[in-house]
């Protein structure tokens, strides 16, 4: 059982973010839970297609991290109030209208941290 | 006593009153004269309020029954709190989690087919009118014995609770539950996340708020764990406009888990830095209601602990354990001293524009000394101090990690302060005059509104007279042993009781002051000589091999029988102990089981394994099944009896996980798979009866006898150490009350508590070991090398009160 209810998770996802790009997706996050870390992403789920921590890339305070250098010894920062963007490249995933999009995240505290949200596609 | 509350404070009996309250668990602290003991020195250190749990489990052991006698008498814990001058926060649950076994929740009740608890499976709300009835039936007990004080103010139900869907039907009519039972006072919950959490569903909005619960993190450096504090009120103005924001859980501490870094490690961490930051922090967000928890630490004697934590739950809390005065108790005296000076229940936030980096600076308007209050903090792991150039042109020098509070134009009754970073300590009044005393800093100054400057660098009783005000500065040294009563201050005392008894270590010259007599001096003589009486090795008198249980031909046809399901919840066993025995043919391969937490298997009285299966990781239980090949060596008789003991390090707490998490044997099979009959008995032998010497050397237990002088004009805590003790595990009685768990860590708990409740002018320490079979030669060997066993009974303070 994860520590944080599922509609509080559900907030850090920022509605209407998730855009097509030339070679993948993006989407945004923005931390409105508390003071934290991510210690982790385990994966990136878009509708069927699953990304790997390798296949993923965590912007945020300029810096970009990639999904499989982010660890316990090597977490990122992610400070109340501070944006993210995620970038999963490689694989076509997005479709037109309501994608379902999940992505697991570590935390120290809190363990494994999973966001499942619907969303249309940016135009 | 009438309470009400606004968007700014509480008001009790029509007066605001700023709530400094501190937690206290009587059950880990039991027994009328500690519970007595901790809270005078709460409220000397100028809390004005106690938080308290009340453990469900801990009362009601079968349903049906409760238990509120002896050490379990809460009148009695209440009737201390009220005689201390100290209001109370009530919070019986149902689920208090406190780290406590199962949460608080009773074990007959996880047993319950039909009782889904705090009506949620995982984060699901699934509602259960069993689980109500029972919860009825707990207030129907604990709601009249509150009921009886009425210095009650302020009445929690549930506790840190969520779900996904976040239905609002069971806090609704816990509410109701408590109204219907006469709680007149403000009812609030304690929301974990501060995200606004059930705020609809109570009086008052509160939260808990816990920064530093990461023992591998550096506070000092990752200073965005305040994120959420330094913008609090914010979130509490959010969930309920009208309740004045009230941190239900103030970090004050932290708690040490079994695969923790100690305590020592946690105490360095926090240092008083930690209390300070929070508290001051808090102050400047408006709060005007708080609760340290823990303000004094307790004990998991018997079976008190959550699986998470052995059996010192120090919690690094202001007084520790052993009823110890600690650094950050002074820190946090020094603030509700000044809460106690200067009313602090109606500011405003006010803009104040300033940035410099690792700086916070929050300003405030205190509507009621109307003046400002500079609020400033500097955050880093490093050692150089920060030069703060402020907007009114004045400059903070500010140790790294250190807060202050600063007057800004606070007018007194002979001058007025334009600035202060000399931290003000205390303020006695009456109509005609006062006295401020200012905490001494040689890199702070006072500025007057006439232009005048004075220098923080002070020494002890240093004053200057303006007018009808006089200022007096102390040495930090000697402000932590300076002590506010009504009308006035006991100096260099260890400290003081609310009647002005004065506690000391040693002999000591003391100094009163108050504003009719000034000051005065008297020296008390604890003892004219200076001696000690230092830590003694304890003298074994008996060593006795203990678990006849394990021994083949051993009688236990008067167990029970069990037939499915062999977990601890499935055959009502609860204790820390539980024996498995059963019959199995010499044909078998392999036994294959799970146990929580430790455990051993032995047939026909030989070990055959003997592990610690406890681990857990990412907050969860991590299971093990174990397989154990069976030889024909072992497996030595055409019927052979299998032994199963199983220590329970107590049922899961219930914040992350399900408290009904399966305990004791969860699971066994043979290879060929035969059905096992087994029967079932709690309890190590030595606790169940007189009968208890066996012939195989497992589990012993040796005897040691001390004596205790108590003096009624004494204050003194007494230890045992392990700290040169050989074994892996050991349990530890005194007089016939398990008191410890001694588990070797990496950084174990060496020193328990011998509990002040339970010691006698003569007293018995037991000590049962439970050793690996691969350590014992033999077990004549092994008596021989426990004789020389290492326990030391130590005196951890001594303190002589003088009335």
């Amino acid at each position: 059982m994860a520590i944080v209810p599922e509609f509080l998770i559900k907030r850090i996802y920022q509605k209407g973010s998730l855009k097509k790009l030339e070679d993948g997706v993006s989407l945004v996050l923005k931390n409105v839970l508390g003071p934290g870390l991510i210690s982790g992403f385990n994966f990136v789920k878009i509708n069927d297609v699953l990304f790997e921590p390798k296949d993923v890339k965590f912007i945020t305070n300029g810096v970009e991290y990639s999904g499989a250098d982010v660890s316990e010894e090597n977490p990122v920062v992610f400070r109340l109030g501070q944006i993210g963007t995620l970038i999963m490249k490689g694989k076509e995933c997005i479709v037109d209208g309501l994608n379902k999009i999940t992505i697991e995240a570590m935390n120290p505290e809190a363990g494994k941290v999973q966001l499942s949200v619907d969303d249309n596609k940016t135009p | 006593m009438e309470i009400s509350f606004d968007k700014y404070s509480l008001i009790i009996d029509g007066k605001r009153v700023f709530i400094k309250s501190g937690a206290f668990h009587y059950f880990r602290s039991p027994g009328e004269k500690i519970a007595q003991d901790r809270f005078r020195k709460m409220k000397a250190g100028g809390y004005n309020a106690v938080d308290i749990y009340f453990n469900w489990n801990y009362h009601s052991q079968k349903q049906g029954e409760y238990d509120f006698s002896g050490i379990k008498d809460v009148r009695k814990v209440l009737k201390a709190a009220k005689d201390a001058g100290l209001y109370i926060i009530a919070r019986p649950g149902p689920f208090i989690n406190a780290e406590v076994n199962a949460g608080g929740l009773p074990f007959w009740l996880l047993q319950k087919e039909d009782v889904i608890p705090r009506n949620r499976i995982g984060t699901e709300y699934k509602y259960s009118p069993r689980y109500m009835e029972y919860i009825a039936e707990w207030y129907d007990h604990i709601i009249p014995i509150i009921k009886e004080f009425d210095n009650v103010i302020l009445f929690q139900i549930e506790n840190e609770y969520a779900t996904d869907t976040m239905e609002e039907d069971y806090m609704r009519e816990l509410y109701k539950m408590a109204r219907d039972r006469g709680i007149t006072c403000p009812i609030f919950h304690n929301d974990a996340y501060f995200a606004g959490l059930w705020a609809d569903c109570v009086d008052i909005y509160a939260l808990d708020l816990y920064p530093y619960i990461n023992p591998n993190q550096n506070w000092k450096q990752d200073n965005f764990c305040f994120d959420t504090l330094d913008n609090v009120e914010e979130i509490f103005r959010g969930a309920k406009e009208d309740s004045p924001p009230f941190v239900a859980e103030m970090q004050a501490g932290w708690f040490d888990k079994w695969d923790g870094q100690g305590y020592k490690h946690l105490r360095e961490a926090l240092g008083d830095e930690h209390i300070n930051i929070m508290t001051k922090t808090a102050l400047s967000q408006g709060v005007t209601l708080f609760n340290h928890y823990m303000a004094a630490g307790g004990t998991n004697w018997a079976d008190l602990a959550c699986d998470e934590v052995y059996t010192s739950y120090e919690f690094c809390a202001p007084i520790d354990e052993f009823g110890i005065m600690q650094n950050n108790y002074f820190k946090a005296k020094e603030i509700n001293y000044f809460l106690e000076s200067f009313d602090f229940t109606q500011t405003e936030a006010k803009d104040f524009d300033f940035y410099q980096e690792n700086i916070y600076a929050k300003m405030r308007h205190d509507l009621t000394n109307d003046c400002d209050w500079l609020f400033i903090r500097y955050l880093t792991d490093g050692t150089e101090a920060a030069d703060i150039s402020l907007p009114n042109g004045k400059t903070v020098k500010l140790k790294p990690c250190d807060m202050k509070i600063c007057p800004v134009n606070l007018k007194l009754k002979g001058c007025e302060i334009e600035f202060s970073d000399v931290e003000i300590f205390a303020r006695l009044k009456n109509e005609d005059e006062e006295t401020v005393f200012f905490i001494a800093d040689e890199n702070a100054n006072i500025y007057l509104k006439d232009g005048t400057v004075i220098s923080g660098d002070k020494q002890d009783y240093e004053h200057l007279s303006f007018g009808a005000t006089q200022f007096v500065f102390l040495t930090r040294k000697l402000s932590d042993r300076s002590w506010l009563l009504e009308d006035k201050i006991i100096f260099n005392a260890d400290y003081v009781l609310p009647n002005g008894a004065v506690a000391l270590e040693k002999n000591t010259e003391i100094a009163y002051f108050d504003l009719k007599n000034k000051f005065a001096k008297k020296t008390y003589v604890v003892r004219e000589d200076e001696i000690v009486k230092e830590p003694v090795l304890a003298e074994i008198t008996d060593i006795k091999f203990c678990a006849p249980e394990i021994d083949s031909g051993y009688d236990y046809s008067g167990w029970t029988k069990i037939k499915d399901k062999t977990d601890s919840l499935s055959c009502s066993l609860f204790d820390e102990f539980v024996w498995y025995k059963a019959k199995i043919p010499n044909n078998l391969n392999t036994i294959t089981l799970s146990a929580r937490h430790l455990f051993a298997v032995y047939i026909n009285g030989k070990e055959v394994l003997n592990r610690n299966s406890y681990k857990i990781e990412k907050l969860q239980d991590v299971p093990e099944t174990i397989s154990i090949p069976l030889t024909e060596k072992i497996l030595n008789k055409p019927v052979n009896e299998l032994t199963i003991l199983v220590q329970n390090l107590g049922f899961d707490k219930g914040f992350s996980g399900d408290t009904n998490n399966p305990r004791g044997l969860v699971f066994f099979r043979t290879s060929p798979e035969i059905p096992t009959e087994f029967s079932v008995c709690e309890k190590l032998s030595l606790e169940r009866c007189k009968k208890y010497e066996s012939e195989n050397p497992y589990l012993t237990k040796i005897t040691s006898y001390f004596d205790v002088d108590t003096d009624e004009n004494e204050f003194f805590a007494k230890y045992v150490s392990f700290k040169d003790f050989d074994y892996k595990r050991a349990t530890i009685f005194l007089n016939g009350v398990k008191i410890g768990r001694y588990i070797k860590r990496a950084h174990v708990q060496d020193k328990f508590y011998l509990i002040n409740e339970f010691l006698k002018p003569h007293n018995k320490l037991e000590v049962v070991i439970w050793e690996k079979d691969r350590n014992i030669k033999s077990p004549w060997d092994f008596k021989s090398e426990i004789k020389n066993v290492k326990i030391i009974i130590g005196t951890q303070k001594l303190y002589k009160i003088f009335k």
